[in-house]
């Protein structure tokens, strides 16, 4: 009886799971009918899946129109945002635990903080250009300061949910200060950390998009953006479809670090 | 009385933290080579006083620009709340809906609201109509993945004591299921929300003629810091009014239920 429930149990996640390739099939099946067959918005407009992908696949090795390949584009991208956003991640999270464990740290530079923390940090970009240029290095302390902002707030509220009880246990048990911070409030805070990481890491990556997008000669967003000047809307699909891509591979490899160093739960 | 004194430390050290930056950045100005590029922050507030009854650009005070800005962010936000909760819920409670339009939705999730922004002007131009569509991008992703969520997350108990009970599909939806949902479907929305007004601005930064964004660039293109920064204060000081209405309509909305922080 109860392995007859698991085979029909099975058997509708098959089928649930035709529906989904059924329906991918058919958005393109739609798109494709709507514009190389029955044409009905302009191929500058909406291309055809078929002239995405060719684009997609010339793209790969030729560097017209905008003098990079696919791959260079995606490197340039990747660079300046590893950059910002290690750097932002080594001072931010470390800086949010301070705050959190110090109180003197926490009075001070809290306000400075909660007066940051509103402004989007697409909101600097013209004044990263002018301060900086637009270098790699302007993008990149754009992407810093994006990054360290969640950081910094998600360590701190981390450690400050840190379960008093568990800090008198170790308080009873004759812990110093610095162990009941590195046993007991760091690895505790470890899920509210990971998900400052990331929020950082989503907000960076728009950060750059729209950094690209203004100002730049390199890059997936300065991609999409010429392809907006040259009305090549095959050549922004696969822009974005790529952007996506990229999102949806670092979101699969933080839940392969989050697995290795997160015990307990995981903070939505 | 104690109490009293000590909230007033912490406070007088509070502003100390932010007086001590304004100063680094007032020293910085006047004795740096930052100066030549750099305002003053006495010039950002003064000229701050200034828009707001003067114009900035031909026909609006910051307020005006402000406010262009915030019509933009409400349609685009009305319209991406109703689009994701319906689609959020009915995914989360209908296995066939989910097996239908997850897939598309799970492409469309990853992509950086920003980068939108030039396929939203080959397909709409650089009137209202693009900005309304990165806007309800923007929200549209993160209030739908939130109320997925919720749905998923319906206490089945809850929902079979309700059968029981005697409930019509239909009570059970709306007593139960959405009740239930309206904490996660809130917390899409204050993120939706935030992202919203970040894409607005991006959207009127690439192209525009009004909005808060505008007053960067242009600011920009005429090399007038000042203006940048006054747009900058305006944009954070709305940005944080924002999280803070969001905050309080939660509280009103869902008595019911503490979400965590």
């Amino acid at each position: 009886m109860d392995e007859k429930l698991q085979n029909t149990a099975r058997k509708r996640r098959l089928q649930y799971r035709l529906i989904s390739l059924c329906s991918i099939l058919v958005f393109i099946g739609i798109w494709y009918l709507a514009t190389a067959v029955l044409q009905l918005a302009p191929s500058y407009s909406l291309p055809s899946p078929v002239k995405v992908f060719q684009t997609f696949i010339t793209k790969l090795t030729k560097t017209a129109p905008e003098g990079a390949t696919l791959g260079q584009h995606f490197l340039a991208s990747l660079q300046v945002a590893f950059t910002g956003y290690v750097l932002g991640v080594v001072i931010g999270v470390p800086l949010g635990i301070l705050m959190a464990w110090h109180k003197w740290v926490d009075i001070i530079v809290r306000p400075v903080f909660d007066f940051l923390k509103p402004i989007p940090p697409i909101a600097l970009i013209p004044v990263m250009i002018v301060l900086l240029g637009i270098t790699i290095k302007a993008k990149a302390v754009l992407i810093f300061f994006s990054t360290v902002i969640p950081c910094i707030l998600n360590s701190y509220s981390g450690i400050k949910q840190t379960k008093s009880i568990h800090l008198w246990v170790a308080q009873t048990f004759g812990a110093s200060r610095r162990q009941q911070l590195f046993t007991i409030a760091i690895p505790s805070a470890m899920p509210m950390i990971f998900a400052g990481l990331r929020v950082a890491m989503g907000s960076s990556w728009m950060a750059l998009v729209a950094a690209e997008l203004l100002a730049s000669t390199k890059g997936l967003g300065y991609m999409i953006s010429v392809g907006r000047a040259l009305l090549r809307s095959d050549l922004i699909i696969v822009g974005i479809l790529c952007l996506g891509l990229i999102g949806i591979v670092i979101s699969f490899l933080f839940d392969l670090l989050e697995k290795l160093f997160v015990r307990g739960g995981k903070e939505r | 009385m104690k109490n009293l004194s000590k909230r007033l430390g912490t406070l007088a050290l509070s502003l100390l933290g932010i007086g001590a930056v304004i100063i680094i950045w007032a020293l910085a100005v006047r004795y740096t080579r930052i100066g030549l590029l750099l305002p003053s922050p006495w010039e950002v507030v003064k000229r701050f006083a200034y828009v707001c009854s003067h114009t900035i650009g031909k026909k609006y005070t910051v307020f005006g620009h402000l406010l262009i800005s915030l019509k933009r962010v409400l349609i685009g936000f009305a319209a991406a709340s109703v689009a994701g909760i319906i689609l959020g819920i009915s995914m989360g409670r209908f296995k066939m809906i989910e097996a239908i339009f997850r897939p598309i939705f799970e492409i469309v999730r990853p992509i950086p609201s920003v980068a939108w922004i030039p396929l939203a002007i080959v397909w709409f131009g650089i009137g209202e109509n693009a900005k309304f569509y990165i806007i309800f991008m923007a929200g549209f992703v993160n209030i739908t993945v939130n109320t997925f969520a919720g749905a998923k997350q319906v206490d089945e108990n809850v929902l079979g004591a309700a059968y029981m009970l005697g409930a019509s599909k239909l009570q059970a939806f709306f007593r139960v299921v959405i009740p239930s949902c309206v904490p996660y479907i809130f917390a899409g929305m204050q993120v939706g929300l935030s992202t919203c007004w970040m894409a607005v601005l991006a959207a009127e930064m690439v192209s525009s003629t009004a909005g808060i964004g505008w007053t960067i660039t242009s600011g920009q293109e005429n090399g007038d810091m000042v203006q940048i920064f006054v747009g900058i204060i305006a944009i954070a000081v709305v940005g944080l009014l924002m999280a803070v209405l969001m905050r309080w309509l939660e509280k009103v909305l869902c008595q019911w239920r503490e979400r965590g922080s």
